[in-house]
């Protein structure tokens, strides 16, 4: 008996050990008193996701950017914060508001998770700073496939809806998915629901290379160098206008195919609810010299991404016009909730 | 000879002394950061992205590799020392590992896993240098079906590594899997077991479940013990090596896992755990004497040793060769060499030969040093065995918190941590093994999906497991698998009572 009980206090010392130090990171964050020294100390930069993903590669590339060109003085940490498509920081962040240090990259999922019922939070609990980039989906197909085209792909979708299997990915009701439904959806494919879409981990890649997918719904530049190599067929990107260079500007977009609709991966900073006007009035001046700078103009062109700068007000407005138009898709095929 | 002549001039760039500065710098972290519970290969890369950036590619990439095969050799001096794996790629050392130890074998114990990783990684690293390629083209024709027959076949090990109550074994696994539906199903976007909190939506990662069942598990267990003044510590240490005899029954089972585990590894998504895990398997049913495995049989030490090393190798080429992240870690180098620039794909060993090369030659370098540093190191170490419990096991959980807390900075960890924990000690007294549960836990949520993806692909019939060649080898290896040993116990009673 005595045991048992040495066991449970031993249980209760972990457990309030545990809730301390909860306690300590949540008080960690100093508050920001001045107003015109900012800023000032160390930054926060926070990508939603692990280490080697898109969100990270995009924080990490800003943040050296800002280094690299002088614009930012103080150092920039890059921390992770992983979890539920980029929901358990939106969390995270409703616990910062108005607090200044924090900056964010978020991109289509910040809108999609919250329309599919992921999360409570959306666009609206996050302080839109500016939109930087945009990466375009992608179409492609291994070098072996009967398809050469979108209309191919649609009309095999149109003949029998179950005949073109889609890989991608991110998971069902999110963005690989919804890329390829707004294509199919401007094509006349009718049952959207019906369109079966399989969800890999990273390793997608290879299963539409051995052929065991007959499309992948991806990023322009996760798949660029097999592109470029011929391993892989792209059938057509989702941008306005042909992007980037070499092999990638030869890739026809979909509305050159009479597919009328384009679909952009944007990716934009963000900073915590209720920033203070101070640090977002900074922030606007400061992406806006940074996307000017040949360093930017480098990193863009390293990683295949487009200009898509559009400054804080203007972005806002670009984020109501996108959470109608997936909204409609996912109910379309009834993931809406 | 191509290849040869491309990796002596590989050979001039890894040998630059700064690069000989970074791959030792980046082994030795990584030993260090694979020792300890939770941070594996995945954060230890992580953690060096920033400084990473300040180097040119090559020293990047030499740098961040050295840091993912140097985990390899540190990852198991926990498990052996402490029962503790640092992460999912040292569970299988744990099997024999922490036996010998606790039998006073701790010092060929730590020999043999340093002789093994370095034979393994060597090994696998020549077999890159000549057949990379080809590797590559037959692993992208692992579909979803083949994967899924690969996953049963690793799963259907924890059949073979129960020791006495099947039955037992088998609740331990069904629990296992019921941990790995936890989350958002990736197929249809539904939740599943969240009850409402966002931590859980993706899914527990099955390194807490690690730290908690064995480490949290030995501390609980432990405890016991020092209360009851029963637990001895060792005072007297030996040489760091092996005997003749123990060199004797290594070799082959070294030799055998070393291709296992590069093959597995250069599957993208199948990785060092299951690598360690099939070949331990495999070893164990070769054996002559199955029953030492899990005793303490040090060749059940040495296979999955040499075939989590190799299995780093292997995952380095689907990255070189295809741009395809072959694992977590390859992941995150992927992310850093594209900020610096440069583009893992098909075109990389064309265009930039230097930097793979460079990159392979430095693999080797580094797989010596490594072998020189550990064997010394592990003579520090084993001396964690004299530390008194009441020092040590404290250490231990203080290490268990900051591990789980570092796998994605998430408080909610914690109480994941405890409750496991607890249910591992509860699993101990009531005499469930742990080991389906944790294997369970590793592969049941791949194994799910797998599964699913191939049903949506065949239209939902069943045939599709059974169509490819690839499936029908992993199908009768699970056969055998599970088969062979039910089929040996018969005979042995039926033996008896013939009598």
């Amino acid at each position: 008996m005595k045991k048992i009980a040495k066991m449970m206090l031993m249980l209760l010392v972990f457990a309030v050990c545990v809730g301390a130090s909860g306690m300590l990171f949540a008080s960690g964050q100093d508050e920001q008193s001045a107003v015109v020294d900012y800023p000032k100390g160390n930054l926060d930069f926070v990508a939603p996701a692990g280490a080697g993903g898109g969100w990270d590669l995009t924080i990490r590339t800003v943040a050296k950017a800002l280094k690299d060109t002088g614009l930012v003085k103080v150092p920039m940490p890059v921390r992770n914060n992983p979890g539920a498509g980029g929901a358990v920081h939106l969390a995270s962040l409703q616990e910062l508001k108005g607090e200044a240090r924090t900056i964010t990259v978020y991109s289509p999922p910040l809108i999609l998770t919250k329309l599919a019922g992921t999360t409570q939070l959306g666009y609206e609990n996050v302080t839109p700073l500016a939109r930087l980039i945009a990466d375009y989906a992608c179409f492609v197909v291994s070098a072996k496939s009967p398809y050469n085209t979108m209309a191919d792909v649609m009309n095999a979708l149109k003949k029998n809806i179950k005949s073109v299997k889609i890989g991608g990915i991110s998971s069902a009701g999110s963005m690989d998915h919804i890329q390829f439904l707004i294509m199919a959806k401007a094509a006349g494919v009718k049952n959207l629901n019906q369109i079966d879409y399989v969800s890999f981990d990273d390793s997608a890649v290879a299963m539409v290379l051995g052929g065991h997918i007959d499309l992948f719904s991806t990023g322009l530049s996760e798949v660029a160098t097999l592109i470029e190599s011929g391993d892989l067929k792209a059938l057509g990107q989702t941008a306005s206008h042909r992007v980037g260079t070499g092999v990638i500007a030869q890739i026809p977009t979909c509305q050159e195919q009479g597919i009328n609709a384009t679909f952009e991966n944007w990716r934009g900073l963000f900073g915590p609810p209720e920033m203070p006007t101070y640090a977002v009035d900074y922030w606007r001046e400061t992406l806006k010299k940074l996307v000017a700078t040949p360093e930017w103009a480098k990193a863009k062109e390293t990683n295949g991404w487009d200009d898509a700068y559009m400054d804080a007000p203007d972005f806002l407005k670009f984020l109501v016009k996108v959470n109608q138009d997936y909204s409609e898709i996912l109910r379309e095929i009834g993931m809406l909730k | 000879m191509e290849s040869f002549m491309l990796l002596m001039d590989g050979f001039t760039v890894a040998l630059q002394p700064m690069n000989l500065l970074w791959v030792t710098i980046g082994g030795v972290l990584g030993t260090i950061i694979g020792m300890l519970p939770g941070l594996g290969p995945a954060t230890g890369v992580a953690v060096l992205l920033p400084l990473t950036f300040t180097m040119g590619p090559v020293a990047a990439l030499i740098t961040m590799a050295g840091v993912y095969y140097g985990a390899m050799f540190g990852g198991s001096r926990a498990s052996i020392l402490l029962n503790t794996p640092g992460d999912g790629a040292a569970v299988a050392a744990t099997f024999d590992g922490y036996p010998m130890a606790r039998q006073g074998r701790a010092e060929a114990a730590l020999a043999i896993s340093a002789i093994a990783s370095f034979i393994g990684g060597t090994v696998a690293t020549i077999v890159m240098v000549f057949v990379s390629v080809p590797v590559a083209r037959f692993a992208i024709k692992f579909g979803a079906a083949e994967y899924f027959q690969l996953y049963v076949f690793a799963l259907a090990a924890t059949a073979s590594l129960t020791k006495g109550n099947r039955i037992k074994g088998f609740i331990s696994m069904i629990i296992g899997l019921m941990i790995a539906t936890i989350g958002i199903d990736p197929q249809s976007g539904i939740k599943r077991f969240t009850f409402g909190l966002l931590e859980l939506q993706s899914g527990i990662d099955f390194l807490v479940v690690i730290i908690a069942v064995f480490a949290l598990g030995e501390v609980f267990k432990s405890f016991q013990n020092i209360t009851e003044g029963k637990l001895n510590i060792q005072k007297k240490f030996g040489k760091i090596w092996i005997s003749r005899e123990e060199w004797k029954r290594c070799v082959w089972p070294i030799i055998r896992s070393t291709p296992i585990g590069f093959f597995v590894g250069a599957l993208p998504g199948a990785g060092g755990t299951m690598a360690s895990l099939i070949a331990y398997n495999n070893e164990r049913q070769l054996s002559k004497h199955p029953e030492e495995f899990g005793n303490g049989a040090i060749e059940g030490l040495a296979a999955p040793e040499a075939a989590n090393n190799a299995s780093s190798v292997g995952a380095m080429i689907p990255m070189l060769t295809l741009g395809i992240p072959g694992s977590g870690t390859t992941a995150v180098m992927m992310g850093a060499l594209m900020i610096l620039g440069l583009k893992p794909g098909p075109l990389l060993f064309q265009q930039q030969p230097e930097i793979v090369w460079g990159l392979i030659a430095s693999m080797f370098i580094g797989n010596i040093i490594l072998a020189v540093v550990n064997i010394p190191m592990a003579g520090g170490l084993v001396r964690i065995l004299a530390v008194p419990p009441k020092i040590l096991y404290p250490i231990i959980l203080g290490l268990s918190f900051v591990g789980a807390y570092a796998i994605s900075f998430s408080v909610m960890d914690f109480y994941f941590l405890l409750a496991f924990g607890v249910l591992g000690y509860i699993m101990e007294k009531a005499k469930i093994p742990s080991s389906p549960l944790i294997l369970a836990v590793i592969v049941g949520n791949s194994m799910e999906q797998s599964f699913r993806r191939a049903f949506v692909i065949s239209d939902g019939t069943l045939g599709i497991f059974f169509k490819s060649p690839i499936c029908i080898i992993f199908f009768a290896l699970t056969v055998i698998s599970i088969g062979y040993p039910l089929l040996k116990s018969a005979l042995v009673k039926l033996k008896e009572r013939s009598r």
